[in-house]
């Protein structure tokens, strides 16, 4: 380009460099209060408001009036908060052993202890009937080798959505605790020691405290979704759960006043996630430990006894976290799986059903996921680089709505989509519940988070001043973001995709109140497989999403490292 | 309470952070290890503390051999560089962690704190946490948190490095003025030398995991006894040269300026020395036992000095201090001087 056509085009290209970009950030807004902001509030509107359209309190007053439903809000409470006990006494156990121990395998578990957190939970819970029910293997052997007249109930009721949700989540907790504890300043703990603090002592007083802001983070999420996590319950035949009645409330579309009684438990979660999203930020904005440290606490190597113990320790909660996919696994090539421990005859004869035959799941999956990762780039690279470049009004709300999603239940997303999107769109004459790129569109704000952070933390590595050295060297605007910041960057964005990708397609929630025939993605039709009886489709299904899960997070590991904690707090 | 090291060793693989290192700590001696990053000062600092293992040698508090004791058993106090207080505790929590934990009475942890948080003059402040707090203020509250328990020995780790130019002076005289009142036995470590000089009762210059000198700061700065602690400590010129005569006092030495008389020193006759003499000891146009020609090569005016770099015939160049730059008229570059320095001044290094 010569320096005379650079100076005729200035002036447009001025009008250019001010429109452009201002235009853009409108479509981000757009894009968030039509699709996260607009179903958020309609829901609440819909909560607060009765068949005529009046604002009341009454559908409230018949949610608390109904005992049914308090016992469930009682249950799901409870429910939340056994998960938050449960998974902390793991998780925080795993998270020292793996910061502050040296022992054999130390590296393998850390990887492993990922696993959980990333593979499908629908798949999980189906693993753990294969193996677990009351005609799964373990009791089939106990009844084979120790005569047991009656199996043992070990994952139908409570107590097993309870065990589900804790081998499922306790990695959120481990991660976030992991993360916590490499930043805490040794100094902090040599000064407790100094002055005569030791062992337990100086664990639960400085160490532990110091880590409460990643942990406050990772038990929120963990309580969150145990508390909107529908599908576990029903796999597992529980009903008395908020989430599982807001479902089934939901998917009946014949009694208004059962549907009534959905949207109020959408509203309740909504509320719930805000509520904690707001403490856990003000919590953490006021006690951010995070220190610059140039070192760590060293590693303690354990004695052989000790190494034992913690290899024991964390082998038997990977076994248990990996059962379910050996009876995934099992139950996708074996025939004649019952009453006998192990499948007496091996086929394909499922995967050819849900591959030739009814491809349409998989085709499905990948169509929306990719679609909506497009989405999630489209609109989270310049929320990124907004947050992390600008200092534009309303930046902080975007920090905060970009949280937001993380912490709004699927479930919740999915009854507020119905209820936003139901009404005739102008021109097309049809809804947009009627139309399937709703489901990419859905799945792209739910794994918008994911696509930012990866973003983000790839942009606050590439220090501003290295924009300004390109600039200074003649590179304008685009050029220098061309060929200075996205070198630098693109390994984050694109970890922050594939995590949403490998999350979309996992998406159950949400999905399962939006989809409608011929929509149907791996995860609903796991859950209608398993729904219908036809337990060895889902459970080929489930291999092929664990597949893709782990084929995913072998790239992402490449490209990251095994640093994935950021996506989680 | 006295200190002594014994051949006290330090190795992290096959590199020797700390090598065979012996020192005497006076009773209620404020005493700095000084030295460049990497010379082993803090290394040395942590295993008197404890947090880091002694691989060889001996160290006694007092009569009590301490090496092998955990940090909580040594009773000591310290306060890191970064201040390591705990976020999640308020003043009060931090200082009276450790009071706490000795299970004294309310009565007695209240007395403590009271009097602890009014020796660092921040009464008042006990509901603030650390993020609260200014730098200066964080340092005294470490300092505090250390002081409530009555240690038998202070271990402060570059205590001041992370405070503004202005309050570091401030609290270095506080520090200084609290340690005497409380004549507590304190190891300072730092790599800032005029911290050293200033505060110290004596001081021992570290490289390399070895100690090069001990002595009280004036010595230090007008005796020192290598070329690296004449070059580290405050500045020098050096002159390379080969010792000739020595007659009434006075060494007289060979070297590209000519033949130059300086203190006696140590070197043999005819052996390769150095010179070192300091730029405040070098004076243009004035009388001195040493008369050099050079010419300004830089001027570089400090406000309460004139640094001038003379460049000698030969190339040498000499760092020229003008003390006094209000009466002094700026000499431009090139300008012929006559650089002289006493003889006095003018020590003879071996060449190491």
């Amino acid at each position: 380009m010569t320096s005379d056509g650079t100076l005729a085009a200035a002036p447009a290209r001025r009008v250019m460099a001010t429109a452009l970009p201002a235009l853009g950030v409108a479509l981000l807004w757009a894009f968030l209060a039509v699709f996260l902001v607009y179903p958020l509030l309609r829901v609440f509107y819909d909560a607060f408001s009765n068949e005529a359209g009046r604002l009341t309190l009454e559908n409230f007053v018949a949610f608390a009036g109904d005992a049914f439903y308090r016992r469930s809000l009682w249950n799901s409470l409870l429910l939340g908060l056994g998960t938050v006990v449960a998974t902390s006494i793991l998780g925080v156990a795993i998270a020292l052993l793996l910061v502050r121990y040296e022992f054999p395998g130390r590296r393998l578990f850390g990887y492993l202890t990922l696993i959980p957190i990333i593979s499908p939970p629908l798949v999980g819970v189906l693993g753990f009937t294969f193996i677990m029910g009351k005609a799964g293997t373990v009791n089939i052997l106990l009844e084979d080798w120790l005569g047991l007249a009656k199996p043992i109930n070990f994952v139908y009721g409570i107590h097993g959505v309870l065990l589900v949700e804790t081998l499922h989540l306790f990695p959120m907790i481990t991660l976030n605790v992991v993360d916590a504890l490499g930043r805490i300043d040794p100094s902090l703990e040599e000064a407790a020691e100094s002055v005569g603090s030791r062992g337990w002592q100086k664990l639960c007083t400085i160490t532990l405290p110091l880590t409460t802001p990643g942990y406050v983070a990772g038990a929120l999420l963990v309580f969150i979704w145990t508390f909107s996590d529908f599908a576990t319950p029903l796999v597992l035949g529980v009903h008395d759960l908020l989430a599982s009645q807001a479902y089934l409330d939901i998917v009946q579309f014949v009694d208004r006043r059962l549907f009534r009684m959905g949207l109020v438990i959408s509203a309740l979660m909504v509320a719930l996630a805000i509520v904690f999203l707001i403490a856990a930020r003000r919590y953490v904005a006021i006690k951010d430990y995070s220190s610059l440290s140039y070192s760590r606490v060293a590693r303690r190597r354990l004695g052989p006894l000790a190494a034992a113990g913690a290899v024991t320790f964390l082998s038997a909660v990977m076994a248990f976290s990996f059962v379910p996919y050996l009876g995934v696994a099992l139950a996708s090539v074996g025939r004649g799986w019952s009453m006998t421990p192990f499948p007496v005859r091996y086929t394909g004869l499922f995967f050819a059903r849900v591959i030739v035959e009814t491809p349409k799941y998989i085709v499905n999956s990948f169509l929306y996921s990719a679609l909506a990762v497009v989405l999630c780039i489209a609109v989270g690279v310049p929320i990124a680089w907004i947050l992390a470049r600008t200092r534009l009004p309303g930046r902080d709300t975007l920090d905060g709505l970009n949280t937001l999603i993380l912490a709004v239940p699927g479930t919740a997303i999915g009854i507020a989509y119905i209820r936003a999107f139901h009404a005739e769109l102008p021109w097309l004459g049809i809804p947009l519940t009627s139309l399937w790129i709703i489901l990419p569109i859905v799945l792209a704000v739910r794994r918008l988070p994911y696509t930012v952070r990866g973003s983000y933390a790839s942009l606050l590595l590439v220090h501003r001043s290295m924009e300004e050295a390109a600039a200074s060297v003649g590179a304008r605007g685009l050029r220098s973001f061309g060929d200075v910041t996205l070198p630098l960057i693109w390994r984050g964005v694109l970890v922050g995709a594939l995590f949403s990708f490998m999350t979309s397609l996992q998406e159950a929630s949400a999905v399962l109140f939006l989809s409608l025939g011929g929509w149907e993605t791996i995860p609903v039709g796991i859950f209608a497989f398993y729904i219908a009886g036809s337990a060895n489709e889902a459970a080929a299904l489930g291999v092929i999403l664990i597949a893709v899960a782990a084929v995913s997070v072998l790239v992402i590991n490449r490209l990251a490292g095994a640093r994935m904690g950021g996506m989680f707090g | 309470m006295k200190i002594a090291l014994r051949e006290v060793t330090k190795r992290y693989g096959t590199t020797i952070a700390v090598d065979r290192v012996s020192l005497d700590i006076g009773d209620g001696e404020l005493f700095t290890l000084l030295g460049p990053s990497g010379c082993g000062k803090t290394t040395l600092l942590r295993m008197l503390a404890g947090f880091a293992a002694v691989d060889g040698g001996e160290i006694r508090f007092g009569d009590r051999r301490v090496d092998r004791l955990p940090p909580y058993e040594r009773n000591i106090g310290m306060v890191f560089q970064n201040y390591a207080l705990w976020p999640h505790m308020t003043v009060r929590g931090n200082v009276t962690y450790g009071l706490r934990l000795r299970k004294l009475t309310a009565a007695e942890i209240g007395r403590r704190l009271a009097g602890g948080l009014a020796k660092v003059n921040l009464s008042g402040l006990e509901d603030r946490y650390p993020g609260q707090l200014s730098g200066g203020q964080q340092q005294r509250v470490a300092l505090a948190r250390a002081l409530v328990l009555n240690p038998d020995i202070l271990l402060l780790d570059e205590p001041l490095s992370n405070l503004d130019a202005k309050i570091r002076v401030q609290v270095r005289g506080e520090i200084r003025a609290l340690q005497r009142d409380l004549g507590i036995t304190t190891v300072y470590v730092t790599h800032d030398q005029e911290e050293a000089l200033s505060l110290s009762d004596r001081v021992a210059v570290m490289r390399e995991g070895r100690v090069q000198q001990v002595a009280a700061p004036k010595a230090l700065y007008e005796r020192p006894a290598n070329r690296f602690v004449a070059d580290f400590v405050g500045t020098n010129n050096f002159i390379p040269g080969v010792v000739r005569e020595r007659a009434d006092g006075h060494a007289i030495v060979e070297t590209p300026l000519g033949r130059v008389r300086a203190g006696p020193g140590d070197v043999a006759l005819g052996g390769a020395c150095v010179l070192a003499v300091r730029p405040e000891n070098v004076a243009l146009d004035g009388a001195g036992d040493n008369r050099v020609e050079g010419r300004i090569r830089l001027a570089a005016y400090l406000g309460n000095t004139l640094r001038y770099d003379v460049e000698m015939a030969g190339g040498l160049v000499l760092k020229v201090d003008v003390g006094d730059p209000w009466r002094h008229e700026l000499l431009p570059a090139g300008h012929g001087v006559c650089v002289t320095f006493p003889a006095a001044a003018t020590l003879v290094l071996r060449d190491d």
